[in-house]
């Protein structure tokens, strides 16, 4: 369990590190639109290019695993866009 | 069983938790069906755009927000830096209404209208010859406080509301229709007068009175030390028109276009992210194997997008 913790531990923490940048920048960039936009993209590529080498690492990267995590991005990016131009 | 109830439950595990009918994953977690959502998200952004269009008018973002608080809040500031408070000018008032008035009528959200009248005319027009000028516009925001902490939160209108170079302010709060939506707008007028600036010099010696550019985010300069103290009859000085009371209005909708986006997206979010939880407990229980993305990972991706949805809040500054 413990070996199982440890070898994916440094995927999670990059991944956390990622997540938490992006809650930060959108503390930091409140209401500086523009910003908050280029947040949004960053964080849905970022999270897309996270599943790729993570699953690539461990060898069960497929078509469909792309697309996954191409959608869960599109549909965070497509929430987040739609508030921000509605504020 | 009555066989119809035993069809919604088949139906809902089916949607809901992994089973044979959906290849071992909660339907809703399948990659077609996030897209649908996706595609609905964009089709309702789509519909709110159009409203307006046929004739609806949206209730946006009506608010009762007071120019006094407005201008007590942005004194706040100003004194817990070191600085003066500004003092309230009916004439800088009557000018920033006039501003307002001219966004509503001519339906632009700028500093400068579409043609091209200066922010600054408003000030000459309304009899307020300046010497310094400034001009921060706020809009959407449902209490005063939020509109100056947003202002606060961006450089250049920091800059304009901390200055040592403006003595008075004049502030307008108003409601009306603005690309078919019922919006506030704050206009915030910031100024020195060119009289308080000049000293009194022998008419012989007077040099021709020249105006100097106002600007939206002036360098800080010393504070003349007479520098006037607010006026008791503030309460007289701010102008606000009449805020159109909430309720249905022949031919309104009552909905905001953010509210109603903000809701519509933590359904989705909170949705999605309560399958996961139970999909990812039930195939681990479960052993189950497949290939697909980690439920881990895409439930701290919405868990963070969930966040975001709750920080972001109504309003615009410029």
């Amino acid at each position: 369990m413990m070996k199982r913790i440890a070898k994916h531990l440094p995927h999670y923490l990059s991944l956390a590190g990622i997540l938490i940048a992006g809650v930060v920048g959108f503390l930091v960039f409140s209401y500086e639109r523009a910003f908050q936009i280029a947040v949004a993209i960053g964080l849905a590529l970022a999270y897309v290019a996270w599943g790729i080498i993570h699953h690539a690492i461990h060898r069960d990267l497929y078509l469909s695993v792309v697309v996954e995590y191409i959608v869960v991005a599109s549909l965070g990016l497509v929430v987040i866009l739609s508030l921000i131009f509605r504020a | 069983m009555p066989k119809k109830l035993d069809k919604v439950i088949n139906r809902a595990i089916h949607l809901f938790l992994p089973w044979h009918t959906n290849n071992q994953k909660a339907r809703l977690i399948h990659p077609q069906i996030i897209i649908l959502f996706v595609i609905k998200l964009i089709v309702l952004q789509v519909g709110l755009q159009f409203i307006p269009a046929s004739g609806l008018k949206i209730l946006g973002y009506a608010a009762n927000i007071s120019p006094d608080e407005v201008i007590r809040i942005t004194n706040e500031q100003r004194v817990s830096v070191g600085l003066l408070p500004l003092e309230a000018n009916p004439t800088l008032a009557q000018a920033a209404q006039a501003k307002g008035a001219d966004m509503l009528n001519n339906n632009y959200w700028a500093h400068v209208s579409p043609d091209g009248t200066q922010p600054w005319s408003f000030f000459v027009n309304a009899g307020y010859s300046y010497r310094y000028a400034g001009e921060n516009l706020a809009r959407d925001f449902t209490n005063p406080a939020s509109a100056v902490e947003a202002w606060m939160a961006s450089p250049t209108h920091k800059d304009n509301l901390l200055s040592a170079n403006y003595r008075d302010i004049g502030i307008a709060v108003i409601e009306g229709d603005l690309d078919g939506v019922d919006t506030t707008i704050i206009v915030q007028f910031f100024g020195t007068k060119y009289t308080d600036t000049v000293p009194s010099v022998p008419i012989a010696e007077a040099q021709p009175a020249s105006t100097e550019a106002p600007q939206f985010s002036p360098s800080p300069a010393p504070v003349a030390a007479t520098f006037p103290s607010p006026s008791p009859e503030s309460s007289l000085v701010a102008v606000q028109t009449p805020i159109a009371e909430a309720g249905p209005i022949g031919g309104r909708v009552l909905i905001s276009p953010f509210s109603t986006t903000k809701g519509v997206s933590l359904v989705v979010v909170g949705l999605l992210l309560n399958v996961l939880v139970f999909d990812g407990l039930i195939t681990r229980r479960r052993r189950i194997a497949r290939i697909g993305g980690r439920t881990f990972a895409h439930l701290s991706f919405l868990g963070m997008v969930l966040a975001i949805v709750l920080i972001l809040k109504a309003g615009q500054v410029i």
